[in-house]
């Protein structure tokens, strides 16, 4: 898994000439039918995958430094920002209060909470090498799934505010009002990543598991690293989905058990 | 019914309250003093602020500012849950939970760990003048007049001493709106506090006992119902009701 960094930027460029081009086209492909379908993500598009390139190749150059790292404080304190720019990333999207400490603790808690288990028990090696690219895909795939569960969240109390309000007006708690709602958001927040579970080494070979083969890992010793990184991002999301529907719901209501129609409207 | 207060014995009482969401002012100073018993109307324009007053009452919003009192106990002290218990609300749309009727009339009562007989589930029924073979109905299967019953229904099955109806017969056919005037005239003679709130000047006439009139966020007239027809000519009733232009909504 050693990184190539090469020497001579200019044979780079060129090398890498058809493939920019190839994303540019892809990256307009998308806009296109983003704009055909009316669904208002053509700058949404163009911002992020700028960003990211911009971000990714940053990483690429010092990607040696940090897989080099085995300061374990060090790891956790990049583990964290990872963390906090998943949350400043996560939180655009939904303009309600305190949103930023909810993504932040949730897909905090959800990511290191699962590393940190496999660090104890030796599953992976306290290695820059090891905790980054895996924390990094568990960070990732946390925010998306606490995404979820808030998008799906949101949307539902907007259309069963009527049948909320009706389980209130009985006395019921606000807990129970929603729980159709936040178990729903909970299994549409799963269901991306056990899908790609459920077709895994069929349908997918994942980025991990192929680069570990190249470097020379055991092909069944790579897949075996691949399932429990599937089984941590499921964890961790799991973990991350509970505590964003629980302070998200908490927000939803007021102290009386009432439904804060306005945060929602 | 009447403005004065002496707290202690306050059956239903509402002190200067105001209610505003946005900056956007929806009720201002009302006054207003409600008896134990009978089936008080709250009837004006739309958007006069009728709902929100309802709403205000089952507490699924607070006064921005004002009190009040329920047997002469400040609002604020009395736990949220046990309030709405006391005091059921059945809204304009029936928003029945998915299910079965018998789920939907079992639900508050297992709020509070009670669980009906299949008598007291059939007796829940016939008072909204339904048969017991809809206890295991789909809610889904029911028409908009069955569903509104089983929504009344499900109210009475927590035992509220006050109930809050909100125009529950605005969008229903007539045999369904006189099944639910007869359940509410009932209740009331069984002791069960009727408030509803109506924009039918004929249901005002047939079912209620006092009038309560909000025009434009305000109290304009607190009066008993044979009052208020014999004070009024048939225009200025009609006034009352009369919607509001766009320009006068709030």
């Amino acid at each position: 898994m050693t990184p190539i960094i090469p020497e001579d930027i200019v044979t780079l460029a060129t090398d890498m000439f058809p493939r920019i081009i190839t994303s540019i086209v892809l990256l307009l492909i998308l806009i296109g039918l983003s704009y055909w379908q009316r669904i208002e993500m053509e700058k949404l598009f163009l911002i992020s995958f700028t960003r990211g390139l911009i971000q990714i190749i940053l990483m690429a150059t010092i990607l040696i430094v940090i897989f080099e790292l085995q300061n374990l404080w060090i790891l956790y304190i990049i583990l964290l920002f990872m963390c906090s720019f998943a949350a400043i990333t996560a939180k655009r999207r939904f303009p309600y209060p305190n949103i930023f400490q909810i993504e932040l603790f949730s897909i905090t808690v959800g990511s290191i909470s699962v590393m940190t288990f496999v660090m104890i028990v030796e599953i992976i090696p306290t290695e820059g090498t090891y905790i980054i690219p895996m924390g990094g895909m568990v960070i990732a795939n946390v925010m998306v799934m606490t995404t979820i569960v808030l998008e799906r969240i949101v949307a539902d109390v907007k259309k069963s505010k009527g049948i909320i309000e009706a389980a209130l007006a009985l006395g019921d708690t606000p807990w129970n009002a929603v729980r159709s709602i936040t178990r729903d958001s909970f299994r549409a927040g799963l269901l991306p990543s056990t899908n790609r579970v459920a077709v895994l080494g069929i349908v997918t070979i994942p980025g991990l598991m192929s680069g570990m083969i190249i470097g020379g890992i055991n092909p069944i010793e790579a897949a075996i690293y691949q399932v429990i990184i599937f089984l941590m991002i499921l964890v961790g999301g799991f973990i991350g989905e509970l505590i964003i529907g629980f302070f998200f719901i908490k927000e939803l209501f007021t102290t009386e058990d009432q439904l804060r129609l306005a945060l929602i409207n | 019914m009447s403005n004065t207060f002496n707290e202690p014995e306050c059956p239903f009482c509402l002190r200067n309250i105001f209610y505003q969401i946005n900056s956007k002012r929806i009720l201002t100073d009302i006054n207003i003093r409600i008896e134990r018993s009978g089936i008080t109307g709250i009837v004006g324009p739309s958007g006069s602020g009728k709902s929100t007053l309802l709403r205000l009452l089952n507490k699924l919003v607070s006064p921005s500012e004002g009190r009040i009192l329920l047997e002469g106990q400040d609002y604020n002290t009395i736990p949220v849950r046990e309030l709405r218990k006391r005091i059921g609300l059945v809204q304009q749309r029936p928003y029945l939970f998915p299910g079965t009727v018998r789920y939907n009339l079992q639900y508050g009562p297992k709020i509070w760990e009670v669980t009906h007989s299949e008598e007291t589930l059939v007796d829940l029924l016939t008072r909204v003048a339904l048969q017991k073979e809809f206890l295991d109905r789909d809610v889904d299967g029911l028409s908009g007049g069955e569903q509104q019953r089983v929504s009344l229904a499900r109210s009475l099955a927590n035992k509220p001493s006050v109930l809050l109806l909100d125009e529950p017969t605005s969008s229903l056919d007539i045999v369904s709106e006189e099944i639910i005037e007869n359940t509410v005239k009932d209740l009331a003679r069984d002791g069960t506090k009727i408030i509803i709130v109506t924009h039918s000047l004929e249901q005002t006439r047939r079912l209620t006992d006092h009038l309560l009139f909000l025009k434009e966020g305000r109290l304009i007239e607190t009066v008993p119902t044979a009052s208020f027809f014999e004070k009024y000519n048939e225009e200025e009733i009609r006034g009352f009701f009369k919607a509001k232009t766009k320009e006068d909504s709030l």
